[in-house]
């Protein structure tokens, strides 16, 4: 029964599958990623992320468009990233600490709103799959990867774009320097409170679209607690990709595919307990982290908290 | 002349003042020494009764039961020398029936009957002014306190239980229909009565009730027993005097009918199979009583199978056969031993609960299972009045779940459930603390040996036979998809239950099954049920409120879903075939009469389709054909009644 693993139909399976399920993952983690490589860390996206998919959720269902849905998720999410910011930046809180905080404002307002205007669980139109003309057609992978929704390809879209950003703009630098040394970058000019700002922001944005994707393009349902945690193991793959896009793309992508591989061996039958199955993602995760960790380096300043003068 | 003139004159005034003075009431030869002397029984004083009612004395039901009541006891008296009984009927405008019930005061009316709940508030005004007439006053068991108002109820549910036993008996189709006035006293009551009855015979029976908003639209009592007909009905039933109208209809059609308030025989003899009467000389009887003693009110008073102020007549016309009949005896017989408890317990201030819940109310699933049979189990001890419910949903951290737990109990609920087996160990810690307090924990049957914690479960394997029986006979491609939580509890019970229907149904279908290891994960089903489709399953099912996503798939790809827990119809009309739903609100009815009489816990309950706990509902916008939903039906009849049993295998 393992060969049945081998056969084309589950394999193309298996990584669209994979590809699909990274996909808020992906959203969510390079947000993060900005905000860590500035120094703050962030533990409210998962509650980001439900604002963001009840937002979307209710737009989309009342006006239904679904770009004006991923445009008000943007704008919550944003919003949250605000707080967040003014929180971390001009309050100092314990970052950590804070960031539950929003998690769980996050988690209750999404429910409330959502039994206040809409009261049942229904479904909505989400993104349809687009197929990539030519690129889709392509035997085997034109199906796993060119058959997928927008939202998706936009994801995957944002990995060099964020590299890019991070490495090759004088913006990227001076988010590298405050998260590594904001007294010397504050000493040239650099205000690391704007920085900041904007990383948590643009954070919280994207953890907005990570909820909308899941919301109103994979899912197309809202439920209280939808993401199930989703957010706290996308802020754990930011470390495991060693604070990097790539390596972020790499984390969300081998924690994906393990988990719809896990969901193959249970429907084909192999005999894999299914606690067993349902566990390996996460000590795949964890093997991957002890076997990487002497060879990455947070950012130095990394919950550390700045303020002028100290 | 003019002496002759006054002289007539003169003669004429004696001869008027005269004929005054001799038409003049003598005054009491003898002295009362006050009104509490008890010697009535020697004394043949005339008792002189007036009733006011909103329809007419031969309605063949409300006002008629009355009259009827009152001239039973007048001949039991020895006639109209022993008990004068005057009328206003037709009274339905209510101010008119005030002035009528002030005037018979006013003439010295020993007793005045209002009889109609609508009659209250003008009672309550008029009543203190006469505190030498006695009143009484109905359907209700409100005597607002004044003490020379009786109040009369009637507890029509029994009778109407029995009527719904009956019918169910009978129905060739299946199919019931209730013609009611307003949803309210009474009438309300004996419909549920007959509902109840009639699923306690047949589960699968269908009853379908149309209250038409009046007491006397006879034309619209007509139409609704047709529509009732057109439906599939084979045998009616109804209250209030607009049912004359329905009665007609039913003899037309042949379908059968079931009385209630009056006999209602006469109306279609070969049709009515049987009436429950009320019989209001049975309380009318204890009120003349009291009064001779000198009590002219502050009672209430029920009317009952028990009491015999309720009687099950059948038509002596009819033919029923003979366990049937039998049946209906029993029935009676346990109704009146209180073996069957229809009406909900009364508490002395509102009853208390508190619900902690592992995900939202409207999650589809098992929170939502819990908060629908506690809205039903308020409606059935009387509304808001009589109890309040408050939840914490969202509770899937467990020891914010216990904080709220011990919460609730500190501020003295009188019933705090736990529901969701997760907190199983933070209520062993809790309940000992708090003996006074009622816990209920599910799905489980450990009740810890704690004398004050109830446990539920659900036999979940029962409808996830029937779901898998039902799945494996439209499944075109042999292949069928479960998406599971994790596999613990209910939740590999139902999908334990579901292979096995299925694999009876066809042994070489093929079930995959994939527990995705989270209650709560929507991604993730949705990518199971994926998974399921490429795998080429056309029916999925799945249990915990992370299905809603494994809907979704099912929707776009045109799988077939079962559902359980609740119903899930409303997510994907055209996909859903048919659900699982738990009926909680069975055992809570069973817990808070236990709470009622005095135990706080120690008992487990199961819901199952046998005790009604578990109703399999079919959605009504899917096309089943007739012989899988015919296989369904008798799968569940052979589960109910033992003939079919469920073996898990491999």
């Amino acid at each position: 029964m393992i060969s049945d693993l081998l056969s084309m139909t589950v394999l193309v399976g298996i990584l669209a599958s994979g590809i699909r399920l990274a996909t808020p993952y992906l959203y969510a983690a390079i947000g993060e990623t900005f905000g860590q490589r500035s120094g703050v860390l962030n533990l409210g996206v998962d509650g980001q992320m439900l604002m963001g998919a009840f937002t979307a959720f209710y737009v989309a269902i009342k006006t239904g468009n679904l770009w004006l849905g991923i445009l008000s998720a943007m704008v919550v999410g944003a919003l949250m990233g605000l707080a967040m910011a003014f929180v971390t930046v001009n309050l100092h809180a314990e970052q950590g600490i804070s960031g539950i905080g929003f998690y769980l404002f996050g988690l209750g307002l999404s429910d409330l709103l959502f039994q206040k205007l809409l009261g049942t669980v229904e479904t909505v139109k989400g993104f349809p799959k687009i197929h990539i003309p030519f690129l889709s057609d392509i035997p085997v992978v034109g199906e796993i990867f060119f058959r997928q929704n927008v939202l998706v390809y936009i994801a995957f879209a944002l990995v060099p774009v964020a590299w890019f950003i991070l490495n090759k703009t004088t913006l990227g630098l001076k988010i590298r320097a405050v998260g590594e040394n904001p007294e010397a970058a504050d000493s040239l000019g650099v205000s690391v409170a704007r920085i900041r700002y904007f990383t948590i922001i643009l954070g919280g944005t994207l953890s907005g679209v990570a909820g909308a994707s899941m919301s109103i393009a994979l899912v197309n349902v809202f439920q209280q607690n939808m993401t199930s945690g989703l957010g706290f193991i996308a802020v754990a793959l930011v470390y495991f990709g060693a604070w990097r896009p790539w390596g972020v793309l790499a984390g969300a992508l081998l924690f994906s595919l393990v988990n719809s591989l896990q969901l193959w061996i249970q429907v084909l039958g192999i005999p894999i307990p299914s606690d067993i199955a349902v566990m390996m993602p996460y000590i795949l995760t964890i093997l991957v982290l002890v076997a990487t960790v002497s060879r990455v380096r947070a950012p130095s300043a990394l919950t550390k908290q700045f303020e002028r003068g100290d | 002349m003019k002496k002759f003139r006054l002289l007539v004159t003169v003669l004429l005034l004696l001869a008027v003042l005269l004929g005054a003075c001799t038409t003049q009431e003598p005054a009491p030869a003898v002295e009362e020494p006050g009104a509490e002397e008890p010697a009535m029984e020697e004394t043949k004083e005339l008792f002189r009764v007036a009733v006011v009612m909103p329809s007419s004395i031969n309605d063949l039901a409300f006002s008629q039961s009355m009259y009827d009541a009152l001239l039973t006891i007048q001949s039991e008296m020895g006639g109209e020398e022993a008990m004068e009984i005057v009328y206003s009927d037709g009274m339905f405008v209510v101010d008119d029936a005030a002035a009528a019930i002030r005037d018979y005061a006013s003439e010295g009316y020993n007793l005045v009957i209002a009889h109609g709940s609508q009659y209250g508030s003008s009672l309550q005004e008029i009543a203190p002014d006469f505190p030498e007439t006695s009143f009484a006053w109905g359907t209700t068991v409100d005597t607002f306190g004044i003490d020379n108002i009786f109040a009369y109820e009637a507890a029509s549910d029994q009778g109407g239980y029995v009527n719904g036993v009956l019918a169910a008996s009978l129905s060739k189709t299946g199919i019931l229909g209730v013609v009611g006035p307003i949803e309210t006293g009474d009438a309300k009551l004996y419909v549920d009565g007959f509902v109840a009855g009639a699923k306690a015979t047949d589960p699968t029976v269908q009853v379908n009730v149309n209250y038409i908003g009046s007491f006397s639209d006879v034309a619209l009592a007509a139409e609704a027993a047709n529509t009732h007909i057109a439906a599939g009905a084979d045998v009616l039933t109804g209250t209030a005097q607009m049912v004359v109208g329905a009665i007609g209809v039913a003899e037309e059609s042949g379908a059968l009918w079931f009385g209630t308030q009056a006999s209602q025989t006469e109306l279609a003899p070969s049709i009515v199979v049987a009436n429950q009467v009320y019989r209001w000389d049975v309380v009318l009887n204890e009120i003349m009583d009291l009064i001779g003693e000198g009590t002219f009110g502050g009672t209430s008073f029920v009317i009952d199978l028990a009491n015999g102020g309720e009687v099950l007549e059948f038509n002596p016309d009819f033919d029923i056969p003979a366990d049937v009949a039998a049946l209906a005896e029993e029935t009676i017989a346990e109704i009146s031993g209180g073996a069957v408890a229809l009406q909900a317990p009364k508490f002395e201030d509102v009853f208390q609960v508190a619900v902690v819940m592992p995900s939202s109310i409207n999650d589809l699933a098992f929170s939502q299972s819990m908060y629908d049979a506690l809205v039903s189990v308020q409606e059935w001890m009387g509304g808001e009045g009589a109890m309040e419910f408050v939840y914490s949903d969202g509770m899937f951290v467990v020891d914010d779940a216990a904080a709220a737990i011990r919460d609730y109990a500190a501020e003295g609920f009188d019933l705090v459930i736990a529901h969701g087996s997760q907190y199983g160990s933070s209520l062993q810690e809790i309940a000992p603390d708090f003996p006074e307090t009622s816990f209920a924990w599910g799905t489980t049957v450990d009740t810890f040996g704690i004398g004050n914690i109830f446990a539920y479960e659900a036999a979940s394997h029962e409808g996830g036979y029937v779901n898998g029986v039902i799945a494996a006979s439209l499944s075109e491609t042999g292949v069928l998809g479960v998406v599971g939580p994790i596999e613990t509890g209910d939740a590999k019970l139902y999908v334990d239950g579901f292979v096995a229907g299925a694999l009876a149904t066809n042994p070489d279908i093929q079930v995959n099954v994939n527990y995705i290891g989270s209650f709560s994960d929507v991604a993730l089903a949705s990518e199971a049920a994926s998974t399921h489709v490429a795998a080429g399953a056309d029916g999925l099912t799945g249990t915990a409120q992370m299905v809603v996503g494994a809907i979704g798939v099912a929707e776009e790809s045109g799988a077939m879903w079962f559902g359980t827990q609740a119903s899930q119809s409303g997510l994907a009309p055209a996909n859903v075939v048919a659900n699982q739903v738990y009926h909680w609100d069975v055992v809570l009815k069973e817990v808070v009469q236990m709470i009622a009489d005095g135990t706080y816990g120690g008992t487990s309950f199961v819901i199952d389709l046998a005790n009604g706990g578990e109703v399999m509902d079919f959605n009504a916008d899917y096309e089943l054909p007739a012989e899988v939903k015919s296989l369904a039906l008798d799968t569940i009849k052979g589960i109910v009644d033992g003939s079919i049993t469920i073996v898990f295998g491999e």
